[in-house]
C-alpha cells in the first residue's frame, strides 16, 4: 500500500512536470494551471506517504538515501509552494516541478524497505540535523533553479521587470539554504561529540558539506561586491547545484565514512 | 602597512583564502586521509611521494592548511572589528535619515501605500520639520558583526576542542576495570547489546573513580549518551565477543579464562588445549557441518574450534559447544558461553571548551539569522516621496515599487 501512494506521487509530479514544460513551449495558460493542481496533488500524496511511512516506521523517515531523497524533494515542494502563494513568485514553478519530480525519481531507484534505526542514529539530533539538511538542499536547488530562469529570460528580454525579483529570491534562497546548513553542520558536530567523541572528524560527508557552505558564503560575499552581475551570479548558482548533489549523492556513493548508513553495515560504529 | 592591512581585512582576501581551503578539502576527500604508507604506494604508485612530501595523507593538519585557518583568523578579525565599529548609533542614523534627500518621488496615493506598508510593518516612526523616519530592527546592524565573529570563535575554539582533549580507545571483560595513568579507574560493572524488546542498544554499566577520591556511582553509557564525570566521557564505541573456558583440576578448583586465537591452555605445557578460534554459528548440510563466519556480530550457535594436546603433541582438530566438557590430563575444561565485552573510548577535556564552542555555534547562527532574516528597515518618507537608507533594503524595494508601480527614481 506505501509503495502504491509513493508512486502515486512520482506519477503526479511526472505529468505535472509534462504539462508545465508543454504550458510553457506552447503557451498554454490553462494548461499551466491543471500542471499547477496536478503538482500540489503530487505534494498531498507524497505527504501522506512521509507521514504513513514515518508511523509505520516510528520515526521521521530520514534514516538512508531513499528517505531523505523522498525528504529532500518534499521540502523542494514545500519551498515552492511558499514561493507561490506567499511570495507570488510562479515564475519558478516550472523548474521547481521538474526538480521535485527529479529527486523523487532518483529516491525511486533506492531500496525501500524499513529498517530498523541503527543505535547510532537514535538521537534527538536524528530530526533537526538531517531536517535541515533536506532544507538546505532543497533551497540550495531552487536557487539553482531561479538562476535558469534568470539566464533564460534575460536572453529572451533582459528588461523583464521580474529579473530584479528573480535574483532577490535567488539570494534569499541561498541566504536561507546557508542558514539551514550551518544548522546541519553544527548541529551535526554536537551530535559527533556524543557519539564520536569529536566535533569534526574530516569524514568526507564532513568535507563536503563545508565545501558547499563555503561555495555558498562566497555566492553571498560576492553578491555584496558585485551586485550589478546578476548573469554572472545566476551561472554561479546554478553551477554550484552539482556540489549539493554530489554532497547528497555522490559522497554516500563514492566515498566510505563516518556517514555511509543505510549502505554498508559498520560494526565499529554501533 | 596600510595596504597590508587593507588587504588582510579584505573581501577579496577572506574569499582567496575560503576558496583555498575548499580546493585543499576537495583533494582531502579524494586522497584518503592517515592510511598506512602502503595504501598510498599501492593506491598512486607514480606519485605516493609527492603525496608524502606535499602531506597530502595528512592535508588537514598540514602546515599550510594551518597557515591558511590563520590568515582566515586573521581576516575575520579584522572583519569582525571594521563591522563592529561600522555599526551606526540611534542618533547618527535619525539624523542621516533627516539630511537625505529624496531618492523615489511618488504621488500623494503612492506616498500613502508606501506609509501603510511601513506602518503595518511595525516600524518606529519618527517626525521631525515634515520628514518621517521609520526605523525597524537596529539589531540587524549587529548581524555581520556577530556572523563574523561567530565564524572565528567557532574555528577557535574547535582547534581548541581538536588539540586539547586526550582520547583513549580501550576493551574490558565486565566485573574488570581499566585503570589509567592518572589513577582514574573504570569498572566495567556490566554490558548489553539488546534492550528489553530485543532491540540492538549497546550499552555498558560502568563506575568512575577519579584519583581525587571522588566516584560517580553507577552509571550507563551507551551509543549517543555518554557517561560524563569529573573531566572524563565515556563512550561506547565497539564490542566483542569473547570466549571463555573453566578449567577445573581434581581437588575442585576452577579458574575461568578469556581465550584469543592460538592460546595454549596447559599445566605442563605438554597437555591441554590449543584454542583457534569462536565461530558465530554453523549450518549442517548432508551431515557436515559448516561454520559460519558471519559478521552481523550476533553469536547465535557458538562453536570452538581448537586441538588437544596430548603429551606435547598436537590432535586433530576439535569442535564444542558452550556446556561441553572434556578431560584433558588432569583438568576438566568446560566451555562457556562467550561474552560480549564493550570497546569504550575514554576522553579527558577541559570542561570549558565545550561549552566555548557551543556558544560560539549559537553567535555564528544568531549571526546569520539576523544578517539574512532581521535586517535593519530605515526609511526617510517627506511630501515628496521616500528614501531607502538601510544598507539591506532590496526586498523593501521590490515591495515599495511593487506596490506603487515604480514612482520616479532620482539618481
Amino acid at each position: 500500500m506505501l509503495d502504491i501512494i509513493f508512486f502515486s506521487g512520482v506519477v503526479l509530479y511526472f505529468i505535472s512536470m509534462s504539462l508545465t514544460f508543454s504550458s510553457v513551449v506552447f503557451k498554454w495558460e490553462k494548461v499551466r494551471k491543471i500542471s499547477w493542481v496536478l503538482f500540489l496533488a503530487g505534494a498531498a500524496v507524497s505527504t501522506a506517504y512521509l507521514v504513513a511511512r514515518s508511523v509505520k516506521a516510528g520515526r521521521l523517515p530520514l534514516s538512508n538515501q531513499f528517505e531523505f531523497g523522498a525528504s529532500f524533494s518534499w521540502g523542494i515542494a514545500v519551498m515552492l509552494m511558499i514561493l507561490h502563494y506567499k511570495f507570488k513568485a510562479d515564475w519558478i514553478d516550472t523548474v521547481g516541478i521538474a526538480m521535485t519530480f527529479l529527486i523523487l525519481s532518483y529516491a525511486a531507484f533506492q531500496p525501500r524497505q524499513i529498517n530498523e534505526l541503527m543505535p547510532a542514529l537514535r538521537s534527538y539530533w536524528f530530526g533537526s540535523h538531517i531536517g535541515s539538511a533536506a532544507f538546505s538542499y532543497a533551497s540550495f536547488m531552487l536557487a539553482g533553479g531561479a538562476g535558469i530562469r534568470i539566464i533564460m529570460t534575460e536572453k529572451k528580454n533582459p528588461e523583464d521587470p521580474r529579473l530584479e525579483q528573480m535574483d532577490y529570491f535567488m539570494y534569499r534562497l541561498i541566504a536561507f539554504g546557508l542558514l539551514m546548513l550551518t544548522i546541519t553542520i553544527l548541529t551535526g558536530a554536537i551530535w559527533a561529540e556524543q557519539a564520536w567523541s569529536a566535533f569534526w572528524t574530516w569524514d568526507p560527508k564532513e568535507v563536503w558539506a563545508l565545501i558547499t557552505w563555503i561555495i555558498y558564503a562566497i555566492f553571498l560575499h560576492l553578491r555584496l561586491t558585485k551586485k550589478r552581475q546578476r548573469t554572472f551570479l545566476a551561472w554561479y548558482a546554478i553551477v554550484s547545484v552539482p556540489v549539493v548533489l554530489f554532497t547528497f549523492v555522490g559522497v554516500n556513493t563514492l566515498m566510505s565514512g563516518l556517514h555511509s548508513y543505510g549502505m554498508i553495515f559498520r560494526k565499529e560504529l554501533l | 602597512m596600510k595596504k597590508t592591512m587593507a588587504f588582510l581585512r579584505s573581501m577579496k582576501f577572506g574569499i582567496i583564502l575560503l576558496g583555498l581551503i575548499v580546493v585543499l578539502s576537495v583533494i582531502g576527500s579524494v586522497i584518503p586521509q592517515n592510511s598506512e604508507a602502503m595504501v598510498y604506494v599501492r593506491a598512486y604508485p607514480d606519485f605516493y611521494e609527492w603525496i608524502f612530501r606535499l602531506q597530502l595523507n595528512d592535508i588537514f593538519n598540514a602546515w599550510y592548511f594551518n597557515i591558511v585557518t590563520i590568515l582566515l583568523c586573521i581576516n575575520l578579525i579584522l572583519c569582525s572589528i571594521v563591522r563592529f565599529t561600522k555599526i551606526p548609533s540611534q542618533k547618527q542614523e535619525e539624523e542621516r535619515a533627516m539630511h537625505a534627500k529624496t531618492a523615489v518621488s511618488l504621488s500623494a496615493a503612492q506616498r500613502q501605500e508606501v506609509i501603510a506598508e511601513l506602518e503595518r510593518m511595525h516600524c518606529h516612526k519618527t517626525e521631525k520639520d515634515g520628514v518621517s523616519v521609520y526605523a525597524k530592527n537596529r539589531i540587524g546592524y549587529y548581524g555581520t558583526f556577530l556572523t563574523h565573529l561567530g565564524i572565528l570563535l567557532t574555528v577557535i575554539f574547535w582547534a581548541a576542542a581538536m588539540k586539547l582533549p586526550t582520547v583513549i580507545d580501550r576493551t574490558c571483560y565486565p566485573e574488570e576495570s581499566i585503570f589509567l595513568d592518572d589513577g582514574t579507574e573504570i569498572y566495567v560493572r556490566d554490558f548489553s547489546i539488546t534492550d528489553a524488546e530485543g532491540k540492538l542498544d549497546y550499552k555498558s554499566q560502568i563506575e568512575i573513580a577519579l584519583a581525587d577520591g571522588r566516584t560517580s556511582g553507577p552509571v550507563e553509557t551507551s551509543v549517543n549518551h555518554p557517561a560524563s564525570f569529573g573531566n572524563y566521557k565515556v563512550y561506547q564505541q565497539t564490542y566483542g565477543t569473547a570466549p571463555r573456558v573453566a578449567v577445573s583440576d581434581d581437588a575442585g578448583h576452577t579458574d575461568l579464562f578469556y581465550l584469543e586465537p592460538n592460546d595454549i591452555l596447559s599445566a605442563d605445557g605438554k597437555n591441554g588445549i590449543v584454542f583457534d578460534n569462536l565461530y558465530p554459528d554453523f549450518t549442517e548440510e548432508d551431515g557436515h557441518m559448516r561454520l559460519v563466519t558471519s559478521t552481523s556480530g550476533r553469536y547465535e550457535n557458538p562453536v570452538y574450534v581448537f586441538t588437544t594436546l596430548e603429551n606435547g603433541q598436537q590432535q586433530e582438530v576439535m569442535l564444542a559447544f558452550p556446556g561441553d566438557c572434556m578431560e584433558i590430563g588432569k583438568f576438566t575444561f568446560c566451555f562457556q558461553d562467550p561474552v560480549e565485552y564493550p570497546g569504550l573510548r575514554i576522553k579527558h577535556s577541559p570542561g570549558w571548551v565545550n561549552i566555548a564552542l557551543l556558544c560560539a555555534f549559537m553567535v555564528m547562527t544568531l549571526g546569520l539569522y539576523i544578517t539574512f532574516f532581521m535586517q535593519s528597515v530605515l526609511v526617510r518618507a517627506d511630501h515628496e516621496g521616500y528614501t531607502l537608507l538601510s544598507a539591506k533594503s532590496e526586498g523593501l524595494q521590490i515591495r515599495f515599487r511593487q506596490i506603487t508601480g515604480g514612482g520616479s527614481e532620482h539618481a
